[in-house]
């Protein structure tokens, strides 16, 4: 039975009210959401928090999959739009506080800058992923989730427009803007080093 | 000056789908091109150095367990016995509604049942005379409430024009009573004006008799000393 196989039986019986099979179901994904949030916020309480609101998704959802996608594809798409909505939160919440604090008085001078990407302390224990995370931080959210979908979910670009609702071309734009962004990053760190 | 096909090109490059012709002209273009090959090295680096993540173990957590037994819990409950079987009456209505409206008949016989629509003659007539007798006892229990209805209408109206009647006729004796007392009080009112315009009349009277007494004696006095 292959994967995409195995994934329909568990979610057939998961409809069916077995536990178990929902349990599988999310254990089996629960990973790559996980690292997912991981890489686009930078934290792991976020990426906590993101993780299960994309499998109460999931979970709310179920009964409409019909499998004319791989379910790989469909949880990150429910994945993706929760990322946004998650930032979109962020994003407003931060404005207001800078409001009330009267720190800015242009929302949305603030809301632009106010996407705030701090890596965990403890990531950095693990240097690679505390090497990666500062390369995101350095990337707005739109090229984010471009960088997400190419290098770490290896979608094709018609997939990552699909996905984001954009052009191919738009998406193939981001993604090597994101590259060229990542190379100047790389080489004023080489540079201070 | 750095090369202009640097940007179309190595956005080609990452593309996913390359035709074997471009791919060809890509290479022969980076094997000659020091910028857009010292581009492209930059960029892979980037995109090495991206797929350097290590996956991380996800927290523990109850992966949603608990609310899929509590709610898979409550509809399991809701679906009993009963839920299952809760068509069943409706159905039995619509069935018997059927029986009535189109005649059917069940038979048993030797060569099994047989389900007919519309019934026999025979009690096809039968059903038409009860339908006849209910329709002629129902028109005359409706004439019969028809002329109760009437009859209480008659009474009601007779009754009520007996109240408005003695209502006005008391209204009326009310009204001329005070009429009356008006044109008293008016009669009286003229009479003490009468008296107080007399007395005036006498009082100025007197007062003219008495100047004129005065003239004449004046007068006579006038005569007297003269």
């Amino acid at each position: 039975m292959s994967l995409i196989d195995e994934d329909e039986a568990l979610i057939a019986a998961a409809l069916k009210g077995s536990a178990y099979a929902w349990e599988k179901l999310v254990k089996r994904y629960e990973s790559k959401i996980y690292n997912y949030g991981m890489r686009l916020t930078g934290n792991t309480a976020d990426a906590m928090d993101l993780m299960q609101e994309v499998f109460l998704g999931v979970y709310r959802n179920l009964h409409r999959f019909r499998g004319d996608a791989k379910f790989s594809s469909w949880i990150f798409r429910i994945a993706h739009n929760k990322a946004i909505d998650m930032n979109r939160r962020k994003r407003l919440m931060t404005a207001s506080t800078r409001v009330i604090d009267g720190e800015e008085s242009d929302v949305l001078d603030s809301i632009s800058s106010a996407s705030k990407y701090e890596p965990d302390a403890c990531i950095g224990e693990q240097q690679e992923n505390g090497q990666v995370l500062k390369m995101l931080s350095q990337l707005p959210m739109e090229q984010r989730l471009i960088v997400e979908l190419k290098v770490y979910q290896s979608q094709t670009f018609e997939e990552i427009a699909d996905i984001q609702d954009i052009s191919v071309n738009t998406a193939k734009t981001r993604f090597y803007t994101a590259l060229k962004k990542l190379k100047v990053v790389s080489e004023e760190n080489h540079a201070l080093s | 000056m750095p090369c202009p096909k640097t940007s179309h090109l190595l956005q080609e490059y990452f593309s996913d789908d390359l035709a074997p012709l471009a791919e060809e002209e890509l290479e022969k273009h980076l094997a000659q091109c020091a910028d857009c090959n010292i581009e492209l090295e930059a960029l892979l680096t980037s995109q090495i150095s991206l797929q350097q993540w290590q996956d991380l173990q996800a927290p523990h957590w109850d992966r949603g367990l608990e609310l899929f037994k509590r709610e898979h819990r409550s509809q399991s409950h809701q679906i009993g016995f009963w839920n299952r079987w809760q068509w069943l009456p409706t159905a039995a209505s619509f069935a018997m509604l059927a029986i009535m409206v189109f005649g059917v008949s069940i038979a048993s016989s030797e060569s099994g049942f047989s389900i007919s629509f519309g019934g026999d003659d025979e009690i096809m007539e039968s059903v038409q005379e009860l339908f006849d007798q209910l329709q002629q006892t129902q028109r005359r229990e409706m004439t019969d409430l028809v002329a109760r209805v009437a009859s209480r209408q008659d009474s009601n109206n007779l009754q009520l024009l007996q109240a408005v009647v003695d209502q006005t006729q008391q209204a009326t004796a009310e009204n001329m009573d005070r009429v009356y007392a008006y044109f008293e009080q008016q009669r009286l009112i003229d009479l003490q004006d009468m008296r107080v315009g007399y007395q005036q009349l006498v009082d100025s009277d007197y007062e003219t008799i008495r100047s004129l007494e005065q003239l004449a004696q004046f007068v006579s006095y006038e005569s007297e000393v003269r």
